[in-house]
């Protein structure tokens, strides 16, 4: 059975590229979403796996999201990556790193140091 | 105009030797004419006229003083002989050699008066000409401080804005060009184009990461630690690049330099930056040597760093680290726009011109200095100063 990941971001060609990108090389199903409050709804239905999350986004930002879905008792156990241009890969490592809670991923993001991050969260195959 | 200049700086402050032979060129002025006078009888009399000339040049070497004991002398060097000649040759006249050294004593008096009070208003007009170029100095560099900063202001914000606006559409060429690399059959021409593009999107992400740097590099995390681990450290990250341009590294770190206050990672950006600069100057091989010293400043010192605000005064403590290449230099047109943000000597795609910028930004949040300037013997030479904080552990 595929894995499900929730790709948000309120850029839409870039939610388009990762979920082409995820879909090629790994086993996965992926659902994008282009709004921070539609992404909690969506995972509400969607029910993903794991989340890659952007950080700053107009209507709501990744960081409220992300408090709504620690509340969530549905939602609180999924794996949240944050992508976002507000770290800096000298501060996170090439394949993530946890800061608080959640893991940060540094954009421009390789499809293969993101591929890692999310096997590492969901141990699961390509 | 330096001999003329030298004499109105110098003239009526004579000392030592000068004022010895001026006294003795004066009194043997004064004894040559009294010896014409009375050699010739009385005939040259008219002479005794330039006697008034070293009187006043008396005056106006050494002043009232000067004025009178020149005017003493004539007046007893023409003592003997003026009466006798005066009154024989001139009987008519009721001059004697008294009313004569009085006009000499009242010339020389009053001359003595004139230039001192010259030099008075000399004196006053050069101090108020010191303080108005200090004070120009002061100015123009407090004018260039507002214009670094306001630049440095102005790009801080508009830098942290473009990256991270950048930033989203490199991702999305990025795993573009990684979802084409996978999907895509294995074309030659193809991959080495992707690989083209891979290479340019990590180009531009070091662009992008630079601009993020220069916009937080006000953030500091002082702690109070010697800059000689922090020295050997970056000389470690950067020793590849060392080894694969052929530069022969000299280190002579001092180590009993006091500590000072630094963010060790922003002061460890700062020095693999200049030591990258100096690397990428050294084509085909080099020396870069490194050096710390414990400094009591001197003015000189301090004047080394005039382009900058000034945290530092005469006789106080501080850290010089010294960093020199033997590469090509500096352009001497370019030597005042090293720190300009966006500028930069290396080739297109070698440096984004930020990296001075942010350094120079870096050591003025530390309270510390920066200089770079070009070496008589090649290469150039970067001096950085910081305050120590001496008594604390390191």
């Amino acid at each position: 059975m595929k894995k499900k990941i929730l790709v948000v971001d309120d850029e839409v060609s870039l939610t388009h590229m990762i979920r082409r990108g995820l879909e090629a090389k790994g086993n996965y199903l992926v659902m994008e979403e282009n709004s921070g409050r539609r992404a909690i709804t969506a995972a509400r239905s969607f029910r993903p796996d794991i989340v890659l999350l952007d950080v700053m986004m107009p209507d709501l930002d990744g960081g409220s999201v992300a408090a709504i879905f620690a509340e969530d008792d549905d939602l609180k156990h999924i794996p949240i990556v944050f992508l976002t241009a507000i770290v800096t890969k000298e501060e996170t490592q090439p394949t993530g790193s946890v800061i608080g809670r959640h893991t940060f991923m540094a954009k421009p993001v390789n499809l293969d140091d993101l591929l890692t991050c999310i096997e590492d969260h969901l141990g699961a195959g390509r | 105009m330096n001999v003329i200049d030298s004499f109105v700086e110098n003239w009526g402050n004579l000392r030592g030797g000068a004022a010895a032979i001026a006294i003795i060129a004066i009194a043997a002025f004064i004894a040559s004419l009294g010896l014409l006078v009375h050699w010739t009888g009385g005939t040259a009399f008219a002479w005794l006229h330039l006697m008034y000339l070293p009187i006043v040049l008396s005056a106006a070497l050494f002043r009232i003083p000067g004025g009178i004991a020149a005017a003493l002398a004539a007046g007893l060097v023409i003592g003997p002989f003026m009466p006798l000649y005066v009154l024989e040759e001139i009987p008519q006249q009721t001059s004697n050699w008294m009313i004569r050294t009085g006009l000499f004593l009242l010339i020389g008096t009053f001359t003595g008066i004139i230039f001192t009070w010259l030099t008075a208003q000399f004196d006053s007009l050069k101090k108020a000409h010191e303080e108005l170029s200090q004070s120009h100095i002061e100015l123009r560099s407090a004018q260039m401080e507002l214009i670094q900063a306001a630049k440095l202001e102005s790009i801080g914000r508009l830098a942290a804005g473009v990256a991270h606006e950048v930033k989203n559409p490199l991702a999305i060429i990025q795993l573009g060009v990684n979802f084409l690399d996978t999907t895509l059959s294995c074309d030659q021409d193809l991959k080495e184009v992707l690989d083209e593009m891979d290479r340019a999107v990590k180009r531009a992400d070091y662009i992008v990461k630079g601009l993020v740097d220069f916009s937080r590099s006000d953030e500091l995390e002082l702690k109070t630690q010697n800059l000689n681990p922090i020295i050997e450290n970056a000389l470690n990250l950067v020793g590849h690049e060392l080894r694969k341009g052929q530069v022969t590294l000299e280190t002579r770190l001092d180590t009993f330099i006091s500590p000072v206050a630094a963010d060790r990672n922003k002061i460890q950006q700062v020095f693999i930056n200049l030591f990258m600069n100096a690397v990428q100057a050294m084509e085909g091989g080099g020396k870069l040597t490194v050096t710390t010293a414990q400094k009591e400043l001197s003015r000189n010192d301090i004047a080394l760093f005039s382009a900058m605000k000034q945290p530092f005064s005469v006789g106080s403590s501080a850290v010089m680290v010294e960093i020199t290449d033997t590469g090509h230099g500096i352009p001497e047109n370019k030597l005042d726009k090293l720190f300009d943000p966006f500028f930069t000597t290396k080739p297109v795609g070698k440096g984004t011109g930020l990296g001075l910028s942010i350094s120079r930004k870096i050591i003025e949040l530390h309270d510390a200095m920066i200089d770079i300037r070009n070496r008589e013997e090649g290469g150039v030479v970067v001096k950085l100063l910081f305050k120590t904080n001496q008594g604390s552990a390191s």
